[in-house]
């Protein structure tokens, strides 16, 4: 047997080896496989989670909310967990509004989890939280609060992917979506996790919200009237459209289709349809502009019935006046009655190209631009592809070209602003969810279409069509005078004209001095009397006088002028200098004024008519359309100096 | 006094007691904090959805679809046309104005 303290000294050895092995074996751990350790115990306590970033809210442009996100739940049951059985079941029936004897059969075939998809909002399950048993499990999901209102503008969410699927949800998505956080959670072996105060690795960052230009208030009057409209006139659906004239701010836009079948849609953007008597104010601008009529030039009408001849073989087109007129008509008193063998007659003297490129000028044929995804650019065929003798002389009477009611209102809109095409928008403002401001909506000018001598001319045209003898004088009001202009034309379906089917409209600048409105309501095949003059100008009046009467519509009412009051300056003859336009933008109202120094002619050549437009629109240079296809040359040549507002003759072949 | 080793072994064992105390009340006090800030948390959430539902509900019932209904069956008004009333211009206020 070893001495004592042989054996001390064997065991402290034995002592010391076994320490400088765990030290040994903890560097190793603690230092070399740091990391790989470190991950491992991480993966073991703590489990990541993606936190979802709120998608931004859209209000209307008084602060109404028409889309929300907030926080919806599914509620998961584990019997076995509760604590008292009797008392989970009646905070889950009260709190839920869960039928009780359903929870009772799930709770009676002793179910290891029951589930209850909702979902529910957080009012509702807030009773539950912290109970044992009790799981809510929370997402972010899209609630609509006014419903219906303006639904098929809005449009809505994919529900599986969380991102817009159509409408303005859709076209915004970038704008809305937010960024999702990160969250570190940790767990216990049992899987169960814990708060924890540095949880959050990356904060979730909220959507922008978007304030719409959309009024509340006036799209209830919209939808609401359109509504009461179809059901009075047995109508297919129709159309609605309030614009600000001065801003191109959309206001109100109300859709209906009732046909079986059908899905609502938004159709002031989507469907095309062919005016009428509502486009005869465009070939009016168009003749006009040219100088093709002045105020006494007038055409026999035929006595409301003519056989125009087509070709020199005799064969004729029959054209019908609604309204039969006697003797002649000026252009005036054309559009007042609205006489289709007055405007065809007018409109034989002015060239394809001229009368297409003001209808193009006016928007026509192109899409507006605004915000809503899948908008139609409408049908605007090219000259090189009309019919002799029939299109120009459809085209004056508002057949052979389609438009959306949004594309007739900022027409329309036009007219008020004294000639200024302003695109039309429907996003007034986008903030952060700080609140601070991102963008704001500036009035874009598009283009000069016609002068203001020729918009005062038309917008007196209007004046007359809605007075004594006009077609539009049941859209009138008694006291606040409005300019408009009827439309009624045949339903084209299957390749052919429908006998019976008529498509009736109205466009109205209200009011009459300074308009504020420009308002457009459209109705699909009215049973009855289909006279745009009977069905949708009474429906624009009615709407109009509940605009007036709720003081939450944004009418400046100061700036109205009763009907007696003092009428629009005289316009002055077409030849006279410009004068100032009715609203004031920095383009292209300067091109006007004497002192904008000339700039040169951009080089177009070889470039299609299109981009070539655009390029001289934007120098400020008013374009002429000679041919289609690509540009060969313009007057006055690229590079030669020439004062904005000029303009310039495209040549292409 | 010159400490002997288990002196020191009560000296190193209560340190090590005071540092885990230490920790453990950290962790609590973070635990029940981050347990303080969920319930906030959530109790603003389920305002925020009473608060939405009110709203709700309140421009629902203060719409004209279920306004205009109630006030012409019950108290036998009427949408006004424009000739049945009257719009007031307000004098501009302003230096030199009154």
């Amino acid at each position: 047997m070893a001495k004592p303290a042989a054996r001390i000294a064997v065991l402290q050895f034995g002592f010391a080896v076994a320490v400088v092995a765990v030290l040994g074996r903890a560097a190793q751990v603690q230092i070399i496989q740091r990391e790989r350790w470190a991950g491992e115990a991480e993966r073991q306590r703590t489990v990541r989670a993606v936190l979802p970033a709120r998608r931004g809210a859209i209000y209307d442009r008084n602060g109404v909310p028409l889309a929300i996100t907030q926080e919806f739940y599914h509620v998961g049951v584990a019997p076995n967990e509760l604590e008292d059985i009797r008392t989970g079941f009646v905070l889950l029936v009260r709190s839920l509004g869960v039928s009780a004897p359903a929870l009772d059969r799930e709770f009676q075939a002793r179910k290891r989890w029951i589930y209850h998809h909702g979902p529910f909002n957080a009012t509702q399950v807030q009773p539950l939280r912290g109970v044992k048993g009790i799981h809510l499990d929370g997402d972010f999901r899209r609630f609509y609060p006014s419903r219906d209102l303006a639904r098929p503008i809005i449009g809505g969410i994919d529900p599986d992917r969380s991102s817009g699927a159509a409408g303005l949800e859709l076209s915004l998505d970038s704008i809305l979506t937010g960024r999702p956080g990160e969250a570190v959670f940790l767990k216990d072996r049992a899987g169960r996790r814990y708060d924890s105060p540095s949880r959050v690795v990356r904060e979730p960052v909220a959507g922008n919200d978007v304030v719409l230009t959309l009024d509340a208030e006036l799209q209830e009057i919209a939808e609401q009237g359109l509504d009461d409209a179809l059901g009075q006139l047995k109508a297919e659906g129709g159309d609605v459209v309030f614009l600000d004239p001065a801003t191109g701010e959309l206001l109100a836009l109300a859709s209906r289709q009732t046909a079986p079948g059908e899905r609502p849609r938004a159709s002031t953007f989507t469907d095309p349809f062919e005016p009428g008597s509502t486009a005869k104010l465009f070939t009016a601008a168009a003749l006009l502009t040219h100088r093709r009529v002045d105020s006494t030039d007038a055409v026999f009408a035929e006595n409301g019935h003519w056989e125009m001849p087509v070709n020199s073989a005799g064969r004729t087109r029959a054209i019908h006046d609604a309204h039969a007129s006697k003797g002649k008509l000026t252009l005036a008193q054309a559009v007042r009655v609205s006489s289709n063998i007055a405007m065809a007659k007018f409109a034989s003297r002015l060239k394809p190209e001229e009368q297409f490129e003001v209808l193009r000028d006016f928007g026509f044929g192109t899409p507006t631009a605004a915000e809503f995804p899948s908008e139609s650019r409408g049908r605007l065929a090219r000259p090189d592809r009309w019919q002799p003798m029939y299109t120009r002389t459809s085209m004056a009477m508002g057949y052979e070209i389609g438009v959306t009611p949004v594309q007739l209102a900022a027409a329309y809109a036009a007219i008020a602003n004294g000639g200024v095409l302003l695109a039309p928008t429907l996003v007034k403002e986008v903030r952060d969810p700080a609140g601070t401001l991102l963008y704001r909506h500036r009035p874009e000018p598009v283009r000069r279409v016609i002068s203001s001598e020729v918009a005062a001319r038309l917008r007196e045209f209007l004046r007359e069509a809605v007075g004594e003898g006009g077609t539009g004088g049941r859209g009138q009001l008694s006291n606040y005078a409005l300019l408009g202009k009827t439309g009624t034309a045949k339903r084209f379906a299957g390749g052919r004209y429908v006998e019976g089917e008529y498509t009736a409209s109205f466009a109205a600048l209200f009011p009459a001095d300074h308009p504020q409105l420009a308002v457009i309501v459209k109705i699909d095949n009215p049973k009855g009397s289909y006279y745009g003059g009977l069905t949708a100008a009474p429906v624009t009046r009615t709407m109009l006088q509940q605009a007036l009467a709720s003081r939450r519509v944004a009418i400046d009412r100061g700036r109205f002028a009763a009907r007696d009051s003092t009428p629009e300056e005289e316009p002055k003859s077409i030849s006279a200098p410009a004068g100032k336009p009715a609203v004031v933008i920095p383009w292209p109202t300067r091109l006007d004024q004497p002192s904008v120094s000339p700039l040169p002619v951009p080089s177009v050549a070889g470039r299609t008519v299109r981009e070539a437009a655009l390029a001289l629109h934007r120098r400020g240079f008013r374009v002429s359309l000679q041919g289609i296809g690509r540009v060969v040359r313009t007057q006055p040549e690229a590079g030669e100096s020439a004062r904005p507002g000029t303009s310039v003759v495209v040549y292409a072949e | 006094m010159r400490l002997k080793g288990r002196h020191w072994m009560v000296i190193w064992l209560l340190i090590f007691l005071c540092v885990l105390v230490a920790i453990t009340t950290r962790q609590t006090a973070g635990f029940r904090t981050a347990r303080r800030v969920r319930e906030l948390r959530e109790e603003r959430l389920a305002l925020e959805a009473r608060r939405a539902d009110l709203e709700r509900r309140i421009r629902v019932a203060s719409s004209r679809q279920v306004l205009v209904p109630v006030a012409e069956r019950l108290l036998g008004l009427h949408e006004p046309s424009d000739s049945e009333f009257v719009l007031f211009v307000l004098p501009a206020s302003g230096p030199g104005k009154r």
